[in-house]
């Protein structure tokens, strides 16, 4: 089975098992929003028993040859079932597709998966709906966490400024206010404008971190913090996040909880904790 | 420079573009300061002979030499006048800036023209009548206007040998004379000027001596003794009346001397 | 200094921009003048191939490293059109077309086989040719406009001998100068403005600089000096213009808006230029043929 990011493999990983072998198309750290396939990769799509896609436009480059797939019945979109209602638009008709960092919408993914990997593998059905139950659960447990370990974090500070608009959801699910430089899609170039109004929200809100991601370059951010600095204002970098991709093997973070855990922490330590300790 | 070595000297010269032969086997020396016609019909490869001797068209046969020397020793003393055809005359520059261009050999790398060089550039220009268009952008200039400009330009390089690729073409007859004139003026401060030439009959009035090609040398030497009905039918095979012309044009020279 | 009137960061990316324009706008009247216009096109084509390259060799996505790379394939680009016009009988615009094809499709091959095998921190390299014009900083606005600087200096001492080459390369050659390297010297010179501009407007828009301003400081002077300040002078303007207007409206970026308002600068030069302008040229004819009718 190829599934094209690695946080929709980790999804399928968890309810297919050993039972079916998953690839990824995308390495960790690849950015999602403008990756192109290679002949390669169109045959290794083609050849898979299951495609499994993230959807809402994430793989944008790649939607013409997933449309495609997708009338032989080859490929599962795992967003496909959210209603709209539930979902951040963005304009045009179109939907922010960053999903997985809000573990309640995720959790309803699942079924999504698990149907398809039953239809294609019926003499595990049963394995595969218990392990469905476990992630669920698993999600759920996970989403305390995150609630709880962003407690730490003071009423006034719980804005996330990142390099792009990757994690409204999360924001949305618990309760931060989250900026991105670039918009939800990295494809779109930051304005000047734009940069000033950023800055004058760092300046005026006296945000204190901003965050790098692992899949989006960090020049953009950085020209930030030298506005900021320019007015005075000090602005630290809090760390990387992963945002579109998990991390590789040995980070801890190869699994969507373990990202997504890995992420809070590092929100934590910068906007909570100890880079802004002694601050009044 | 070897004492005796001719002024201007080809041996053997022969050019190909792209593997098509233009001229072929010419020897031609000329030794002493004159007014040096090269003659013939279209497409005869004259004006290659030219830019074989400056070295803008490789040989594939031959050498030439000036003074004895290879012409990369030499271009400080060779004035060039090409033909028209070759600029854009839209070109954002005055007639006094395309006039110092002849300076700039001298000047080398980097240095600005200064006022040795305008004086020169304007006395040139004086020579050839032109010196109230000094300012004037070329593009709005008369064909022989154009023409002059070029002159002025070669005499500013102050050389002793002048070549010029076909001066007299597309320029009216006052220009024409005018432009003869001062060739005639060169000629007498002995200074060598080879001209490629088209028009038979000028030719056969203007020039001390003339080289008849056609490819390859037909004839050379002085022009009385060059352009017999016999080498010019050779030459110019066809073109008959044009050869009567040419004849009561020598013979009127002849009785003029 | 600076405050909300003048954002830090428009001031750094006026004077990146800026810079860039300036020197863009003399390089490129020249190329104008030797009547290769397309030359910073090739250049900003080929340096794909160049940054891929060197990403290859060093296995960073090191800026400078990625640059000098760059620069390698635009010298190498611009070199092979030199000596394909010198050597064969090949048109400028073919040769051009040649030149842009290779550089970028052999840049095409390498990137994508790049991301293919997943090399890590590979993706994207081909948006480097698009640029970051809103998120340049101050480091990269002073390396714009050191080298901005220097590319003018170099055009002003070979002034003449450039102005030459460009008006009679013939008689040029004929009273000993060396064409060829003048030629190679100023398409260098095109190479690094293209090269430096990458960060700042991306490669396409660095071209469009190299181009416009020329062509409209071209309309309104028939002096190779005056047609130079104009260049430079309608670059930075275009520059400083895209940048006040991207600066305060969200949403728009800025490298785009500059080619506009160069573009902007030279519709209104071809218009409204005294004698090359469309109209001094019609009112020229009017008059010529009212003069025409007014002969006894």
């Amino acid at each position: 089975m190829l599934a094209t990011t690695t946080i929709v493999a980790d999804l399928v990983r968890q309810l297919a098992g050993d039972r079916v072998r998953v690839e990824s198309l995308m390495a960790a750290g690849v950015d999602p929003h403008s990756y192109k396939a290679t002949p390669r990769d169109a045959d290794r799509l083609a050849a898979a028993d299951l495609v499994v896609a993230s959807g809402l436009g994430l793989e944008g480059k790649l939607a013409e040859l997933l449309t495609r797939l997708g009338r032989r019945g080859h490929v599962v979109t795992v967003t496909e079932q959210l209603p709209e209602e539930d979902l951040l638009s963005v304009g045009g008709g179109r939907f922010d597709p960053h999903v997985w960092f809000d573990c309640g919408l995720w959790k309803r993914c699942v079924p999504t998966v698990a149907e398809a990997l039953v239809k294609l593998d019926p003499a595990g059905a049963e394995e595969i709906r218990a392990r469905a139950a476990a992630f669920v659960a698993a999600l759920d447990e996970v989403d305390a966490q995150v609630r709880g370990r962003l407690a730490a974090i003071p009423d006034g500070r719980r804005v996330l400024v990142t390099a792009h608009d990757a994690f409204q959801y999360f924001g949305r699910a618990y309760g931060i206010e989250v900026v991105g430089v670039q918009g939800t899609n990295t494809e779109s170039e930051a304005g000047l404008g734009d940069i000033n109004r950023l800055v004058d929200l760092l300046v005026e809100r006296e945000i204190p971190v901003v965050f790098l991601e692992t899949s989006v370059s960090d020049r953009n951010v950085r020209a930030l913090l030298e506005g900021a600095a320019a007015r005075g204002h000090e602005v630290q970098l809090g760390g990387r996040l992963y945002s579109d991709a998990l991390g590789g093997p040995g980070s801890g973070a190869e699994t969507l909880a373990g990202a997504l855990l890995a992420n809070v922490d590092t929100i934590v330590a910068g906007l909570g904790g100890s880079l802004v300790a002694g601050r009044p | 420079m070897p004492p005796d070595a001719p002024l201007l000297e080809f041996h053997d010269v022969s050019v190909a573009y792209g593997g098509r032969p233009e001229i072929w086997n010419v020897d031609l020396t000329i030794d002493r300061a004159c007014l040096f016609g090269i003659i013939g019909p279209n497409g005869a490869g004259k004006s290659t002979l030219l830019k074989a001797a400056l070295g803008l068209v490789p040989l594939v046969g031959g050498s030439v030499r000036f003074h004895g020397e290879p012409i990369d020793r030499v271009r400080r003393d060779v004035g060039y006048v090409p033909q028209r055809e070759t600029v854009d005359w839209d070109f954002p520059v005055t007639v006094m800036d395309v006039v110092l261009m002849g300076t700039y050999a001298r000047l080398g790398w980097f240095r600005r023209p200064g006022s040795r060089e305008q004086t020169l550039a304007r006395e040139s220009l004086a020579r050839v009548g032109l010196a109230d268009l000094a300012t004037r952008q070329i593009g709005r200039l008369s064909g022989g206007q154009q023409q002059r400009v070029f002159l002025a330009r070669a005499l500013a390089q102050d050389a002793g040998i002048y070549l010029l690729d076909e001066p007299m073409a597309g320029v009216d007859a006052a220009s024409q004379e005018q432009i003869f004139a001062v060739l005639t003026e060169l000629r007498a401060a002995d200074k060598l000027v080879v001209v490629v030439h088209h028009d038979l009959r000028t030719a056969a009035a203007w020039f001390d001596r003339v080289a008849l090609i056609d490819r390859r040398l037909v004839a050379a030497g002085p022009t009385a003794a060059v352009l017999t009905p016999d080498n010019l039918r050779r030459t110019y095979a066809g073109e008959i009346d044009l050869l009567q012309e040419v004849g009561q044009a020598i013979a009127a020279r002849g009785r003029t001397e | 200094m600076t405050g909300t009137w003048l954002p830090y960061n428009t001031l750094v990316v006026a004077a990146g921009v800026a810079a860039v324009g300036l020197a863009a706008g003399v390089v490129g009247s020249f190329t104008l003048l030797r009547k290769r216009p397309l030359v910073g096109d090739a250049a900003a084509h080929a340096t794909l191939a160049g940054v891929a390259g060197a990403f290859l060799v060093s296995g960073r996505r090191d800026l400078p490293m990625l640059l000098a790379g760059a620069l390698a394939a635009a010298v190498a680009g611009l070199a092979a059109l030199v000596l394909i016009r010198r050597f064969t009988k090949t048109r400028d615009d073919a040769a051009t077309a040649l030149v842009v094809g290779v550089g970028f499709g052999a840049g095409i091959v390498l990137v994508s086989g790049i991301t293919a095998r997943g090399i890590p921190d590979g993706a994207g390299l081909e948006t480097f040719l698009l640029g970051h014009t809103a998120a340049l900083t101050a480091a990269d606005a002073t390396l714009l406009a050191a080298v901005s600087i220097a590319a003018v200096a170099v055009v002003l001492l070979i002034l003449k001998e450039a102005t030459l080459v460009a008006f009679d390369a013939e008689f040029a050659a004929a009273t000993g100068w060396p064409v060829t390297l003048i030629d190679l010297v100023l398409v260098t010179l095109v190479a690094v403005m293209v090269v430096v501009g990458l960060p700042a407007a991306g490669a396409v828009l660095v071209t469009a600089l190299v181009v416009i301003p020329p062509l409209a400081a071209r309309q309104w002077t028939e002096r190779v000096t005056t047609m130079l300040v104009l260049a430079g002078g309608f670059g930075l303007t275009a520059a400083v213009a895209g940048v006040a207007v991207t600066s305060r409206v969200p949403g728009l970026a800025t490298g785009p808006v500059v080619v506009l308002a160069a573009a902007a600068i030279f519709a209104v030069s071809l218009v409204f230029a005294p004698r090359r302008g469309l109209l001094a040229r019609r009112q020229e004819a009017r008059r010529g043929r009212a003069a025409e009718e007014h002969r006894p």
